[in-house]
């Protein structure tokens, strides 16, 4: 149960996050902030931290070539990031403490970090103008805001989820 | 050197690299279908995304419903004060329908730049990431949905079909970037003065209308509707309220700011317009994102 438990929330969090981007962007006092949801990548960084970096990877592959073709029609783009955010989510944490804290932390580092190099590609390509100051202040802090928010309700729930799924497997083992 | 080529890991990497490119170069291309991979992934995924965006739709609907609600008293004067004139205009507006009968028999013409056939669709997802105004309908070419087709909800226009699979469709957005994307439009008036909408301002939100005839008045309030002549759109779409009238760069005609009608940030159902009249292949510079507005510019920033 737990087993497929693990992939199964990954494909609803794919399907969820477009549905939460349309109630962006939204506008405060004349000013509009984007707030990009993004779940999946925090799901899968939890699950190269707790599981295993390289079932990450693979997760992150899969997750990033739907990506690419469904939304942004750019093959190449997400199914390199995901991958390398895994990857590097899974790399940092043998050196450091898995608190939950601090997990939550690298996590929405990394994702600040995601969407700084989508920009800069973005803007490689002339898809977008903004210059950099816009582009922190009206999307990479609400972004970062909003995404902590979400992982700090519902963190706590991936790490018990995985957890779960890496108790059965040791005693699977044993 | 010879260890060089030995590290396996190293000339993997080497060769994904030139994959990557490669691949990113090919789609960056402009392709006018997707290919069938692509497709099947698409409507794979659209299919699951439309079960998913059914219930969040509903509860969308469910939030606005008591937004709406909160906002009766006041709604309600409102409409009520509006009610008389309504009568009158309702006769007017059929009395002018019947001479418009009239006359389109007497001109021996039937066809019109403003009918279409409406297709309804759902908005199923938007583009996550927001980097591209995108939105993806679940209606697509087995539905009777062709690209380049004008997206539009009851309060106006919102953008264009610009990929078709047999389920889903892609809609870009006026919002958008691309300075190629552009919609003729006219400002009703006595005189009606046509121009372009070429371009969004980002820090005024609001639509920019340029090519105006400098000859013929425009003012702040004037309501903007599509006017069928760029050969995709159906005639008479509303787009917008003009807020700002100026002159172009180069002071040969009038620009105007335009605030769009319908509200495109909470999108879900849209109507599809299938026009009726002839319709063209109406794609310029291939419908890339290469600046055809400022071509020199573009030149410049290359080298």
């Amino acid at each position: 149960m737990v087993r497929f438990l693990i992939p199964a929330v990954a494909v609803l969090l794919f399907l969820v996050e477009p549905e939460f981007a349309m109630f962006s962007p939204i506008e405060v006092k004349g000013q509009i902030f984007y707030l990009v949801p993004r779940f999946l990548i925090l799901y899968l960084i939890f699950i190269s931290i707790y599981y295993s970096r390289q079932r990450a990877v693979m997760y992150g592959l899969f997750f990033g070539v739907l990506y690419d073709v469904f939304y942004i029609d750019i093959i190449g783009l997400y199914s390199v990031l995901f991958p390398l955010i895994c990857f590097l989510a899974g790399s940092i944490v043998k050196v450091i403490h898995q608190h939950l804290v601090v997990t939550t932390t690298i996590s929405v580092v990394l994702v600040a970090i995601l969407e700084f190099i989508l920009y800069q590609f973005f803007y490689l390509i002339d898809f977008t103008t903004i210059p950099l100051s816009d582009f922190l202040r009206s999307r990479l802090l609400p972004t970062i805001i909003a995404n902590a928010l979400f992982l700090m309700i519902l963190g706590w729930a991936f790490k018990y989820l995985i957890n779960a799924r890496v108790l059965q497997r040791a005693r699977e083992v044993s | 050197m010879p260890h060089f080529f030995f590290n396996k890991k190293l000339i993997l990497l080497l060769i994904g690299m030139v994959f990557l490119v490669a691949l990113i170069s090919f789609s960056l291309r402009e392709r006018t279908n997707a290919t069938l991979p692509e497709q099947i992934i698409k409507d794979t995924v659209g299919v699951a995304q439309s079960i998913v965006a059914k219930p969040a739709n509903y509860i969308t609907g469910v939030i606005n419903n008591i937004d709406s609600l909160l906002n009766t008293y006041e709604e309600n004067k409102r409409l009520k004060a509006r009610l008389d004139e309504y009568a009158a205009v309702q006769a007017e507006a059929s009395d002018l329908k019947s001479d418009i009968k009239k006359f389109q028999e007497l001109m021996d013409k039937s066809e019109s730049l403003k009918a279409y056939d409406p297709i309804h669709a759902t908005v199923i997802a938007r583009n996550p990431d927001q980097w591209e105004e995108k939105i993806i309908l679940d209606k697509g070419s087995s539905h009777g949905v062709e690209k380049n087709m004008a997206v539009m909800t009851a309060k106006g226009l919102v953008g264009k079909v610009t990929l078709v699979t047999p389920f889903t469709s892609e809609v870009e957005l006026l919002y958008t970037n691309n300075p190629n994307y552009r919609v003729s439009a006219m400002v009703q008036g006595d005189k009606q003065a046509y121009g372009l909408i070429e371009g969004y301002d980002k820090e005024r939100n609001e639509l920019i209308m340029k090519r105006i005839d400098s000859r013929v008045t425009v003012k702040k309030g004037q309501q903007v509707v599509s006017s069928g002549l760029g050969g995709i759109f159906p005639k008479n779409v509303p787009i917008g309220e003009i807020t700002e009238v100026s002159t172009d760069d180069h002071g040969l005609t009038k620009m105007a700011y335009v605030k769009p009608s319908a509200d495109i940030s909470i999108l879900d159902y849209v109507v599809i317009a299938k026009r009726s009249a002839t319709t063209i292949d109406g794609s310029d510079g291939n419908t890339s994102n290469e600046d055809l507005t400022h071509p020199q510019k573009g030149k410049e920033e290359a080298e």
